[in-house]
């Protein structure tokens, strides 16, 4: 097992009403080919969950261990922020070096990692996320937004962490940039069998992508299961207060004007796609 | 999320409910007038008047020695070298001290001892006094082979100064804290704009000043939330801000300082974009939302503090 929370809670120290951010979380991640969705609404303890598979955050109660290493305060963090990757929202923000090059060669220098082999990793990364080795010499702060964007995650990638955890990645790109990102992380899930875990408000990405999805609420962890299971469950996502993703609302006017009230358990375009055919 | 910046603490008292400009103006005018003064007496007296003020204006008297506290260094450190250094007046207490090695090895145990311990206790200022007044009684003692042999000596006019000097700077940072804890960083940013009216006859730019004031005053918690989010997204990417060389120590710092940079420019550009289109234009004379009334308290307050500097200056308090 790559993490493992054990009853875990968490109370941000400053505040002063004592209210848990997440509380008795239990959960398991594995550290290949799982491919996780966090939703949830604003205040629900989704950054505050994924915070603690970096280390960022210690927790309060509980036991958390990450790649046999134990999440508490005192004791070493960089073998754990290492091998998982964390990418902020907005990770563009966190570029600062001269060049494309030294800013991916950054994170690979800091965990002990020489310029050379360091080096040839970030032109190797830069290709991974869609870029070719001629923007390697150029400043990060003449790129497009999107491309700021690649480059940063290309930084968490050049340190080969075996689990990424992107804090909504898509937000602020436009659909054909949000698409060809998700394309990317897809190909990091089935090419290099990475571990991701993606916190998301989307639910289009929850159903078309991912293979397993939390739901939090309150702090709580209340659903971990398929993204099927959870979209055909209308109690849930009525409790939830979830959204379904456009496929089924498209799928249920159809069968609306069609004068049908059959539920159909699909939630992709391909799924859709294969009923309808099969209905015709 | 809501931010307090600054030390004010809400309550009704008297002094809350002054205009900011009187409060400005008057601690300005007491503060001019503890430079002016002469007696020690009068010294004294605006000292126990200004704790008077302090105790009607509501606020906890822990939030007062919270003040000095961090200035308790300076000021022992001001009265040892008035009372050793000052020489003027009468004779009061008169040693001879000596210096040897054995006085010099118990001052660096002092010092050690004191170092190691005031991470762990919470009487530090003590433990301060304490290791000064050991040093102190030490170097009274004649040891064979010492190497100087010097006279300590006190004389009236070193304590009276000495007095004098703690009594002043007590009063200034029981002031200036008074105004800050009385007084909400808007409002004291208005009053500060409304003193300063009369300055825009030389060309000062008064509202100006006043509204970048008031942007940065805005922007303190939103950009320490920024930085909070770089932190975490650098050490995700290895960096600790807790430890490391000289060298290192530069990188980490400048991870952080050019995304502060660049999220600080773009935040900027926004905001000047946003104020344009409000129709903000810098120059121009602006009405204000909020106007300040002068009520009784505030022309007594004035009324005094104003004839007060004559009063300590004609009489030669």
């Amino acid at each position: 097992m790559a993490i493992t929370f054990q009853k875990v809670g968490y109370q941000y120290p400053q505040l002063q009403q004592q209210k848990w951010a997440i509380s008795e979380i239990d959960l398991l991640i594995e550290p290949t080919k799982e491919f996780v969705a966090v939703i949830g609404h604003t205040g629900s303890g989704k950054s505050t969950l994924i915070q603690h598979m970096n280390a960022l955050l210690t927790p309060t109660v509980g036991q958390l261990n990450v790649f046999q290493h134990e999440v508490a305060k005192g004791k070493p963090l960089s073998p754990i922020r290492k091998r998982v990757g964390m990418v902020f929202q907005f990770p563009e923000y966190q570029l600062f070096e001269e060049t494309v090059e030294r800013d991916i060669m950054f994170g690979p220098l800091n965990f002990g990692v020489s310029k050379d082999v360091a080096a040839a990793k970030a032109a190797e990364v830069l290709s991974v996320v869609g870029m070719d080795e001629s923007f390697l010499s150029r400043s990060p702060f003449s790129l497009s937004g999107g491309q700021m964007r690649r480059v940063a995650i290309a930084g968490i990638l050049a340190m080969e962490p075996d689990i990424l955890v992107l804090d909504e990645p898509t937000v602020g790109l436009d659909p054909a940039g949000q698409e060809e990102m998700m394309k990317l992380f897809t190909s990091l899930h089935d090419d290099y069998h990475k571990t991701l875990v993606i916190v998301t408000h989307d639910m289009n990405i929850v159903a078309e992508y991912t293979k397993r999805v939390l739901v939090m609420k309150a702090g709580q962890l209340v659903f971990d299961g398929s993204p099927q299971a959870l979209f055909t469950d209308d109690a849930a996502l009525e409790l939830f207060e979830l959204g379904r993703p456009d496929m089924m609302n498209v799928l249920a006017s159809i069968a609306n004007a069609a004068g049908t009230s059959k539920a159909a358990s699909v939630i992709t375009f391909d799924q859709v796609v294969a009923y309808l055919l099969e209905q015709s | 999320m809501q931010v307090v910046i600054g030390q004010y603490i809400p309550a009704n008292s008297w002094v809350h409910r002054l205009d900011p400009r009187t409060k400005l103006v008057g601690l300005i005018l007491l503060i001019v007038s503890t430079f002016l003064i002469q007696e020690l007496i009068t010294m004294l007296s605006l000292l126990f008047v200004v704790l008077v003020l302090f105790a009607s204006s509501k606020i906890p008297l822990k939030r007062f020695f919270r003040g000095i506290a961090p200035l308790l260094f300076l000021l022992t450190f001001t009265v040892i070298f008035q009372l050793l250094l000052n020489r003027q007046g009468e004779l009061l207490y008169q040693r001879t001290a000596y210096l040897g090695w054995q006085q010099a090895l118990l001052t660096l145990i002092v010092i050690v001892v004191y170092q190691l311990l005031k991470r762990v206790t919470r009487y530090r200022f003590a433990m301060f006094v304490l290791s000064l007044v050991v040093v102190f009684y030490s170097i009274q003692l004649e040891f064979a082979g010492s190497w100087l042999t010097f006279d300590i000596a006190v004389y009236q006019g070193g304590v009276v100064f000495a007095l004098f000097l703690v009594t002043r700077i007590v009063i200034l940072i029981t002031l200036s804290s008074l105004l800050t804890l009385t007084t909400k960083p808007t409002d004291l940013n208005n009053g500060l704009e409304e003193v300063m009216k009369p300055l825009r006859r030389f060309k000062v730019p008064t509202n100006e000043i006043a509204m970048m004031i008031a942007i940065a005053l805005r922007f303190i918690p939103t950009l320490l939330d920024e930085a909070n989010k770089i932190m975490k997204a650098q050490s995700s990417r290895g960096v600790d801000f807790n430890e490391g060389t000289l060298r290192q120590k530069v990188t980490q710092i400048i991870s952080l300082l050019i995304p502060m940079f660049i999220i600080s420019f773009k935040r900027a550009d926004d905001l000047a974009n946003a104020m344009e289109a409000r129709g903000y234009a810098p120059g121009r004379i602006r009405s204000k939302y909020v106007t300040f009334h002068m009520q009784v308290p505030d022309y007594v307050l004035l009324a005094v503090t104003i004839g007060w500097i004559p009063v300590v200056v004609l009489l030669g308090l």
